[in-house]
């Protein structure tokens, strides 16, 4: 008894230690979540506690993708069963943008995909507009919709593209004259005319041996490196036999380049992953907290985690990766041991569900 | 086609429609027009056929599913006649068995 309590006593200790050096030497991240029926978080990463709770009006029960603003002080919120996009303040909880799609007599949704223009100028949002007839819903075709960030809480449609279906992301390229829109393929638009300059294969990857490859790219998160990265999931027949395999997708957004590389067969990783810092690693979450090694390609650790996470995130000086989705929690684990180091349960536990999990540097 | 029979007058008329050509041509959608138009197994298999890759709890994934009407079958449609059945219970862990099975109304 006596030998387990000084056991005890010694990893209490050894915890705080390592609780007390892990804070120290922190970058001041800031993690932005949310969680429903209509919560925005805004979590000190150093102090790993929340810092503000607000709450987002008309949020009808559902808080999705988030993107903040280009310098940080606003975020972008899907919210309203994905018909209203909430613009707030992430200083004081206010609410400075809405823009509601539907109308009476057309429904339109967003499924997770629009950005801001890199001058925080205009929003791109993919829409899905469905006419509700009297005896019939009449699916509209989907377009890209820009609104002006400036245009307060009733802001209007400022000009409007053809946008092809099954797109979930946007990502602004650096400059804002185009942006990529992830879908059945990789798509590259102008962002000023809406013109299609560009057009990569994801389910016309053309990669050889490889049956038509499978992505869930819900996440939209470019931090800290500009680029997005996701797992993909193809059959390989290397060698006559046939093998379902997982890979990464790396598309740069900067430099404009995407590539997709196996690492392990399937097993595991589903959902969401984030580049290192130093672009050596890929940090991925499911129910399993997954490395990736990116200059050989392999799997480098994989370690369970209490249940299963949406979303994933790492520190802008890489020292700590940050997962979150889902449920209430928010867990961050060391980016080479992949151990827990703490574990924050959002106030209310209400369910992070499918909101994005942001990170905001110190400024 | 010929396996169905129309049971009602407009049946009949989406059948000689279809029959004459004026219907449009059916494409894939994206955004779905009700939950129950999405065509998704559930929750009982992953992709392996077994249970061990599925989320964990299946609580976790609850709503993240059931939001963009991704799992038809067992919930309620979100979208159109119950968009309100999960107001109130936040926490899909801590309020479950409130989540209540629906029936039409009378």
């Amino acid at each position: 008894m006596r030998m387990t309590k000084l056991r005890a006593l010694a990893f209490a200790l050894s915890a705080v230690a390592g609780l007390a050096v892990a804070a120290t030497a922190h970058a001041g991240d800031l993690l932005v979540t949310g969680a429903k029926p209509d919560r925005l978080y805004v979590i000190d990463a150093e102090k790993r506690a929340v810092k503000s709770e607000f709450r987002i009006p008309g949020a009808n029960g559902i808080v999705g993708a988030i993107i903040p603003s280009p310098d940080g002080k606003v975020a972008y919120v899907v919210v309203n069963k994905m018909e209203s996009i909430s613009g707030i303040d992430l200083k004081t909880g206010k609410e400075v943008f809405r823009a509601d799609l539907s109308k009476p007599g057309e429904r339109v949704k967003n499924f997770f995909a629009l950005d801001v223009t890199s001058d925080g100028k205009e929003l791109i949002v993919y829409e899905l507009p469905t006419l509700l007839k009297p005896s019939e819903y009449q699916v509209e075709d989907p377009r890209f919709a820009v609104f002006k960030t400036n245009a307060g809480l009733h802001a209007k449609v400022s000009r409007s593209f053809p946008a092809p279906r099954r797109l979930h992301m946007i990502l602004m390229r650096p400059g804002g004259k185009t942006f990529y829109a992830i879908g059945f393929d990789l798509y590259e638009y102008e962002t000023a005319t809406g013109k299609l300059v560009g057009t990569h294969g994801i389910q016309k990857w053309q990669l050889p041996a490889h049956s038509q490859p499978d992505l869930l790219a819900f996440w939209p998160v470019t931090e800290p490196t500009g680029v997005f990265t996701s797992p993909v999931i193809s059959e390989a027949t290397a060698g006559g036999a046939a093998a379902l395999k997982t890979g990464m997708m790396v598309l740069d957004v900067r430099a404009g380049t995407l590539e997709f590389n196996d690492f392990e067969d399937t097993s595991a990783l589903i959902f969401s992953t984030v580049l290192s810092p130093d672009r050596k690693f890929a940090y991925g979450v499911y129910s399993t907290l997954t490395k990736v090694d990116m200059a050989s390609h392999t799997l480098a650790k994989r370690v369970p985690v209490d249940h299963t996470f949406y979303s994933i995130n790492v520190a802008t000086d890489g020292h700590e990766v940050y997962i979150a989705g889902a449920m209430c929690d928010v867990g961050f684990y060391d980016p080479a041991s992949l151990e827990r180091r703490a574990n924050l349960k959002l106030p209310g536990c209400g369910d992070q569900s499918l909101a994005s999990l942001r990170v905001i540097p110190a400024r | 086609m010929s396996e169905l029979k129309p049971t009602n007058r407009k049946a009949e008329l989406l059948l000689k429609a279809a029959a004459e050509g004026p219907i449009d041509e059916v494409v894939a959608m994206d955004t779905v027009a009700g939950c129950a138009t999405t065509f998704d197994p559930g929750w009982e298999i992953d992709a392996f056929g077994g249970v061990a890759s599925l989320c964990q709890p299946m609580e976790a994934d609850l709503y993240g599913c059931s939001d963009p009407c991704w799992w038809p079958a067992q919930v309620p449609d979100t979208m159109n006649t119950y968009p309100n059945w999960s107001d109130g219970k936040p926490s899909a862990q801590n309020d479950w068995r409130e989540l209540d099975a629906v029936f039409p109304k009378k």
